[in-house]
């Protein structure tokens, strides 16, 4: 696409009509004006029947004159303020935004990152950036089994997640104790140390399985919006576990 | 461990909801162990939550001479605990550092954050269910895990497998093998740092998972074979996306080594670390891609030939390194040999059946029985006894991760801190097959 030279530039000033000399205060530049050479209307009197010669006038010649554009009055009025509650606002973008805590126990391990990586790629839902730290993380997916001697360490990652946190159990051993049911050294369930919000089952789960699980928890924050307040902490964890 | 109020006492555990939030101050006076949560006044906080817990140094007088020494502190030396929960462990292992400076002094790696008593829940299953409940150990390559416990079982009963079955067990572990290889170049760039071989490693990994899926019906944990052959016969799906897939199998390895072998970085990175040499390897037992990468050429595939590997030609790649980098080519080299292998397996498949004529009650005579097969991380054996029962007697599980996972407390000292995790990942343990 060529740049042609303004007609109304000031001339001399280079190819692009624009002087390279630094602007006196107060002055006003003239605009770039990049002519339509890509593309012509299907209808030729679509866009008030413009031809080449108008669509050379680009909006900030009008900018310039007019005071239009300067108030974004189109969408709110002239109202500048909106009174909401802003813990309605702010789940709202909690549910655009789960960051998981990149931790993963066993199998189930895999099939998070295979959901997180290009083919099934959660970033499409915001869900994407595993954070190492629990600090920095919204959602704990446990994914895997959970052993006893693995529950303590899981329970302070949970305790070192600031609120507003959410949970979910992703596979069977996690749901449930699942193929684990008769191990000694499994705990059965990790809803018995921990409050869960969304069950994933599967042994393990499909990547697909795992989203829509996150989509379900999404929806589960924007159904709570306003009354996390109110929800439970959950059970305490056991002493000594 | 201070003593903390139970779940179930009477007088409140402090972080339930308190019914009136007016009693802060009380509360505070009663215990000031407690104090108020700042995201919301009702909650009460406990002030050290598991302070103690992961102090490097055990609370318990040492048990051992190694003990002893290892949790004794030179002057300017300090402890650096990694994991269990760390992003590049690869799963659930800890490791204790001693640190003097930036230099690894010596090093305590804690397994067991995934013992899950799996031997014993074999011990308690009858045989048909022994294969169900031996795939999550090797999640990475879960047939091969499978592979070794049906054979011993076939040892025991003296079961003739079809030669198409043993066909279709070469061709799907090969292509696993590629899988689990290509996942270990993308986690080794992972854990220094480089975030993109990984998405290549997953769009591979993920075809040949649907592509085993569409025969086995899952992805990861398959359950696939069977005491005298497998599950099911090849179908048209599978077929289909293993001839895509195949066309462009080679250019996609090459693609996705081309991102690290030529990456200049990488390679003196990789070049200097975790030298492992041949003697120091063969006392500590190590096998597999890592063993090969020292210099000793031991397969099981050629030193115990089993299934149909006589029949095929392949070769057996070796380095003489010993380094992290030349553990990691050696992967790449055996891609390659995978893939001869699958293109060999297609072009001789037999036709027939796939599973030996067997009784849905297995009863076997007693005896014992070892199996042993050449796994992505080295070899992998069953020791299996049975006295007579439905049930095997003994259930042994030699796993290559495991005997891998050892040489790390003689590869790192002498390292940087920062080589850590890039020793560790070349040296590819799955936690699932160290803690059984």
């Amino acid at each position: 696409m060529a740049v042609s030279k303004n007609p109304r530039g000031s001339g001399g000033a280079g190819p692009s009509g624009r002087s390279l000399a630094p602007l006196a205060p107060g002055e006003l530049t003239t605009p770039i004006v990049v002519p339509n050479s890509v593309w012509r209307p299907a209808n030729p009197l679509a866009y008030q029947g413009a031809g080449s010669a108008q669509l050379e006038n680009t909006h900030l010649r009008e900018y310039g004159e007019t005071d239009a554009g300067r108030v974004d009055d189109a969408r709110w009025g002239k109202l500048q303020v909106i009174p909401t509650n802003a813990d309605y606002v702010l789940e709202l973008i909690r549910s655009n935004s789960l960051w998981p805590l990149l931790s993963g126990l066993a199998c189930c391990a895999f099939e998070m990152m295979s959901a997180a990586t290009s083919k099934n790629d959660m970033d499409r839902w915001g869900m994407f950036p595993f954070r190492a730290s629990p600090r920095q993380s919204d959602v704990l997916i446990v994914a895997g089994t959970l052993t006893t001697k693995m529950a303590g360490p899981l329970i302070r990652l949970w305790e070192q997640m600031p609120e507003p946190k959410w949970c979910v159990a992703m596979g069977d051993c996690t749901v449930s104790g699942g193929r684990y049911k008769r191990s000694y050294a499994v705990v059965q369930g990790i809803d018995r140390v921990m409050p869960v919000d969304v069950y994933v089952p599967g042994c393990p789960p499909r990547p697909e399985g795992l989203i829509y699980g996150m989509l379900q928890l999404g929806q589960l924050v924007k159904d709570r919006r306003g009354h996390w307040h109110d929800r439970s902490i959950g059970p305490t964890v056991p002493d000594k576990i | 461990m201070p003593d903390r109020p139970t779940a179930h006492s009477d007088n409140a555990d402090p972080r339930r909801f308190r019914s009136s939030p007016g009693s802060a101050a009380e509360a505070e006076n009663a215990n000031p162990r407690y104090f108020e949560s700042a995201d919301d006044p009702r909650i009460m906080l406990e002030q050290d939550i598991g302070s103690d817990l992961y102090e490097p140094i055990p609370p318990f007088p040492t048990r051992t001479e190694r003990e002893g020494e290892f949790y004794s502190l030179a002057d300017g030396q300090m402890f650096l605990n990694v994991g269990p929960q760390h992003p590049a462990t690869h799963g659930v292992l800890r490791l204790v550092l001693k640190l003097s400076g930036e230099q690894i002094v010596d090093v305590d790696p804690v397994i067991g954050y995934l013992h899950r008593g799996v031997e014993k829940i074999c011990e308690n299953c009858d045989y048909y269910h022994v294969i169900d409940q031996v795939d999550p150990l090797e999640y990475l390559s879960s047939l091969f895990q499978e592979w070794p416990a049906v054979m011993a079982f076939e040892k025991i009963m003296d079961v003739e497998v079809p030669r198409r079955a043993e066909y279709i067990r070469v061709l799907t572990g090969e292509l696993l093998r590629i899988s689990s290889h290509t996942l270990y170049m993308g986690f080794m760039a992972l854990d220094l740092g480089g975030l993109t071989p990984i998405l290549y490693s997953f769009i591979e990994r993920d075809e040949i998972s649907e592509m085993l899926a569409s025969i086995t019906g899952a992805r990861m944990l398959f359950n696939y074979f069977r005491i005298g052959g497998v599950n099911g016969d090849l179908n048209h799906e599978f077929m289909s996306r293993l001839g895509d897939w195949m066309s462009r199998a080679g250019k996609q390895a090459e693609a996705i080594t081309g991102l690290l072998n030529e990456n200049e970085i990488f390679v003196r990175r990789m070049r200097p670390i975790g030298r492992l040499d041949r003697a120091t390897a063969l006392r500590y037992g190590v096998t597999g891609a890592n063993i090969r990468a020292s210099g000793v050429p031991f397969d099981v595939r050629r030193a115990h030939p089993y299934s149909i590997y006589p029949e095929l030609d392949f070769n057996i790649p070796t380095r003489e390194e010993g380094d992290s980098l030349a553990r990691y080519l050696m992967r790449v080299d055996e891609i390659k040999e995978s893939i001869r292998i699958i293109d060999q397996c297609l072009h001789q498949m037999p036709d027939g059946p796939i599973m030996a004529r067997l009784p849905r009650l297995l009863r076997p005579r007693p005896g014992r029985a070892w199996a042993a097969v050449e796994a992505p991380r080295g070899m992998l054996g069953v020791y299996a006894i049975s006295d007579g029962s439905d049930q095997p007697f003994r259930f042994r599980i030699h796993d290559p991760s495991f005997m891998n996972l050892e040489v790390v407390p003689a590869l790192l000292p002498g390292n940087l801190l920062a080589d850590t995790m890039a020793v560790v990942s070349s040296l590819d343990p799955v936690m699932g097959g160290v803690d059984r």
